[in-house]
C-alpha cells in the first residue's frame, strides 16, 4: 500500500498561500479556494492577532502548516520547544499533515533564516533520517519534505539530490512535498534535468505539490515566488500530475504580492492543468476514497 | 576540506553567510572551497554570495519594519549602518523573526556612536515594546464580579495581574507620540527631553497603542508587575513621594485602578 493511501491524505484540490495582505478579505469575504497554506512560524505564538486570525480561517477553510525553520538537516538538536509549538498548531486547525524543507538554516545556534542546502551523501542522508524520525513521532501526523531551491552544490556530494530525497522517503517512512518550481529553478542552476528529477520522485510519497514564480537573475535563477509560474514549470507540473496523480497543489506568492484576483487566477490557472491531465472530478474522487 | 564533519561544513558556511561584506574570487572564504563552481560559470564565491546577499537583505528588512522610531531618529543611512553592527555584534538566534530585535535596546545603549544620542535609546526601547506586546500571550479579561465581591480589608493583601500583552517603557523623551506621528507618516520634529512613563499594550481587538501615565502610577505598576501585593506596593512608593499626603495618594490609586481596568490592563486580582 502506498503512503498517501497508507495514510489516508486527501487531495485538497489547489490552494494558495494565506498572506498578510489577502487576510482580511479572506475573513470578511469567505472567497472561494479550496485549501490555504499557513507558514508555521507565524501562528506559533500564544496571543495577537496572528493567532486570532488562524482560528477565523480554520473555522472556514482547511489549513495545512508549512515551516521553514526545523532545520532538519542542521546539526544543532532540534529545539523540542519548536515541536511542541508545531504539534499544537497541527492540533490547533487539525492538520491532515505538515510539511517543512530539505535543508538546514543554522549552526552553533545561529539562525541565517535561509534554505540551505546540504551535502548529499550516505552520512548526512544517516543524519537526516534520524532527525526525520524523531520528528514523525512527536508530530503523530504524516510529515512531508520539500525540495528546497538551491544555488550551490558541495563537493562532498555523491548522489545527486532526487536519489537523496528519495532514498531518505523510503527509510524515514516520511511524505515528500515536490515543488516542481524548485526542481527548475534548481535543474537551471545546477544543470540536471528537470524531467528526470521528477520521474526519479517515488510518486506514492508526494502529498503535495508546490507551483511558484521565479526571477531570472542571469546565471542563476532566483526563487522568489514574486510572479507568475512560468509555461515551463506548468509543463513540468503536468509531468508530476500524470505521475504522482489526485495530490494537493498549492501556488506561493510572496514577494510583490498581488491583488487577490490575480493570485486565485493563478490558482485557477493551476487547477485547469491539474483538470486537464486528471479529469475535472479528480479531487472529488480523492475525497470520497478517503472518506 | 573533504574529510569535514556536518557541523564543521555547516559552521564555515553560516560565518561565510554572515559575512558583512561581499564575496566574490579575489576574497573568497575557506567554505567556498567545500563547493563545486557552477556549470553556467558561476565561481564557488559567487555562488556563496547569493546566500550571502539574502542573508543582509532578509535581516535588515525585518528589523526595518521593527523599528520604525529608531530609524527616524538616527536617518536612514545611519540605521543601515546601525542595523548591519548589531546583526554582527548579536548574530540572528533561533527561529522566531519576531525576536532578532530583542537586543537593539541593549546594543544602541552600550554602542558607540549610538549611545550617545539618548532619543535613539528611548525609540529602540519602545519600539521594542511594541514587537513585545504584539503577539505576547492572551489573557482572558478581567472577572469584574472578583473585585466587586471583594472585602475592602482584602485589598491590601491582593496581587494584581497585568495583561500578558503589556510593557511599561520608562524613556526621557515622549517618544511614544514621536512613533504614532512617524507611523502616520506626519511631519516629525526631534521632541525635548521630557522624562516619560509610557504603556504599550495590546487590548481586545488586537490593535496596540501607547499612553503615557502619571508617573507616580508608573512606579506603582512597576511594583505590582514585580509581583508585589496591593498594600506593600502602595506604601513604598508613597514612602518615596512623602510630599503627596495619604489621602491624596489613596484617592490617586483608587483613579489609577479605574483607569487600568477601563483601559483592560489588568486581568486578575488574586485577593
Amino acid at each position: 500500500m502506498g503512503y498517501r493511501q497508507r495514510h489516508a491524505i486527501p487531495d485538497l484540490g489547489v490552494g494558495v498561500g494565506l498572506r498578510t495582505p489577502h487576510v482580511a478579505h479572506v475573513l470578511r469575504d469567505g472567497p472561494p479556494m479550496d485549501w490555504f497554506e499557513i507558514i508555521s512560524e507565524n501562528y506559533f505564538a500564544d496571543g495577537g492577532i496572528q493567532r486570532a486570525n488562524l482560528e477565523r480561517a480554520a473555522a472556514a477553510y482547511r489549513l495545512i502548516p508549512h515551516g521553514v525553520s526545523l532545520s532538519i538537516g542542521g546539526t544543532d538538536p532540534i529545539d523540542p520547544g519548536y515541536l511542541a509549538r508545531l504539534r499544537a498548531l497541527v492540533s490547533r486547525v487539525r492538520a491532515p499533515w505538515c510539511s517543512d524543507h530539505l535543508c538546514w538554516t543554522g549552526s552553533g545556534k545561529v539562525d541565517v533564516h535561509d534554505l540551505l542546502p546540504l551535502p548529499y551523501n550516505p552520512e548526512t542522508l544517516s543524519h537526516v533520517i534520524d532527525r526525520v524520525r524523531r520528528v514523525q513521532d512527536e508530530l503523530q501526523v504524516p510529515f512531508a519534505l520539500e525540495n528546497a531551491s538551491s544555488y550551490m552544490e558541495f563537493e562532498a556530494s555523491t548522489m545527486p539530490e532526487h536519489e537523496f530525497l528519495a532514498e531518505l522517503s523510503e527509510r524515514a517512512d516520511c511524505g515528500i512535498l515536490l515543488d516542481v518550481n524548485n526542481v527548475f529553478v534548481s535543474a537551471y542552476n545546477h544543470g540536471f534535468d528537470a524531467e528526470a528529477y521528477v520521474d526519479a520522485i517515488p510518486a506514492d510519497r508526494v502529498l503535495q505539490i508546490h507551483l511558484a514564480g521565479h526571477t531570472h537573475k542571469g546565471l542563476y535563477l532566483l526563487d522568489t515566488h514574486s510572479d507568475h509560474v512560468r509555461p515551463e514549470v506548468l509543463d513540468l507540473y503536468r509531468r508530476a500530475l500524470r505521475r504522482c496523480g489526485s495530490v494537493s497543489t498549492l501556488v506561493e506568492w510572496d514577494e510583490s504580492i498581488p491583488s487577490w484576483d490575480v493570485l486565485s487566477g493563478e490558482a485557477a490557472v493551476a487547477r485547469s492543468v491539474r483538470d486537464e491531465v486528471l479529469g475535472a472530478t479528480s479531487k472529488e474522487a480523492a475525497w470520497g476514497a478517503s472518506a | 576540506m573533504g574529510s569535514l564533519r556536518l557541523d564543521e561544513v555547516q559552521a564555515l558556511l553560516v560565518g561565510a553567510v554572515m559575512h558583512p561584506a561581499q564575496l566574490d574570487a579575489d576574497a573568497a572564504p575557506p567554505a567556498s572551497a567545500l563547493l563545486r563552481p557552477s556549470a553556467r560559470g558561476m565561481t564557488r564565491a559567487s555562488r556563496l554570495e547569493v546566500y550571502r546577499e539574502q542573508f543582509w537583505i532578509r535581516h535588515l528588512a525585518s528589523l526595518t519594519e521593527d523599528f520604525s522610531t529608531l530609524r527616524w531618529v538616527v536617518g536612514e543611512r545611519a540605521f543601515d549602518e546601525l542595523l548591519r553592527g548589531y546583526l554582527q555584534a548579536y548574530p540572528p538566534r533561533g527561529w522566531n523573526l519576531q525576536r532578532l530585535g530583542a537586543d537593539v535596546p541593549e546594543f544602541v545603549a552600550s554602542s558607540a556612536p549610538w549611545s550617545a544620542d539618548p532619543l535613539a535609546g528611548d525609540a529602540a526601547l519602545l519600539d521594542w515594546a511594541f514587537m513585545e506586546v504584539f503577539d505576547a500571550p492572551d489573557a482572558p479579561p478581567l472577572d469584574l464580579r472578583v473585585v466587586a465581591a471583594a472585602p475592602p480589608d482584602a485589598w491590601p493583601q491582593a496581587r494584581i495581574a497585568f495583561l500578558p500583552a503589556l510593557r511599561r517603557v520608562v524613556t526621557g523623551h515622549a517618544v511614544h507620540e514621536l512613533r504614532a506621528a512617524v507611523k502616520k507618516g506626519e511631519e516629525c520634529q526631534r521632541p525635548l527631553a521630557a522624562p516619560t512613563h509610557a504603556v504599550v499594550w495590546r487590548d481586545a481587538a488586537c490593535f496596540l497603542h501607547a499612553v503615557a501615565v502619571d508617573p507616580v502610577a508608573g512606579e506603582l505598576m512597576r511594583a505590582l508587575l514585580d509581583g508585589t501585593r496591593l498594600g506593600e506596593a502602595c506604601a513604598s512608593v508613597a514612602a518615596a513621594h512623602p510630599a503627596v499626603d495619604a489621602e491624596t495618594f489613596d484617592a490617586n490609586v483608587g483613579q489609577w485602578f479605574q483607569q487600568w481596568t477601563a483601559n483592560g490592563w489588568v486581568c486578575a486580582v488574586d485577593i
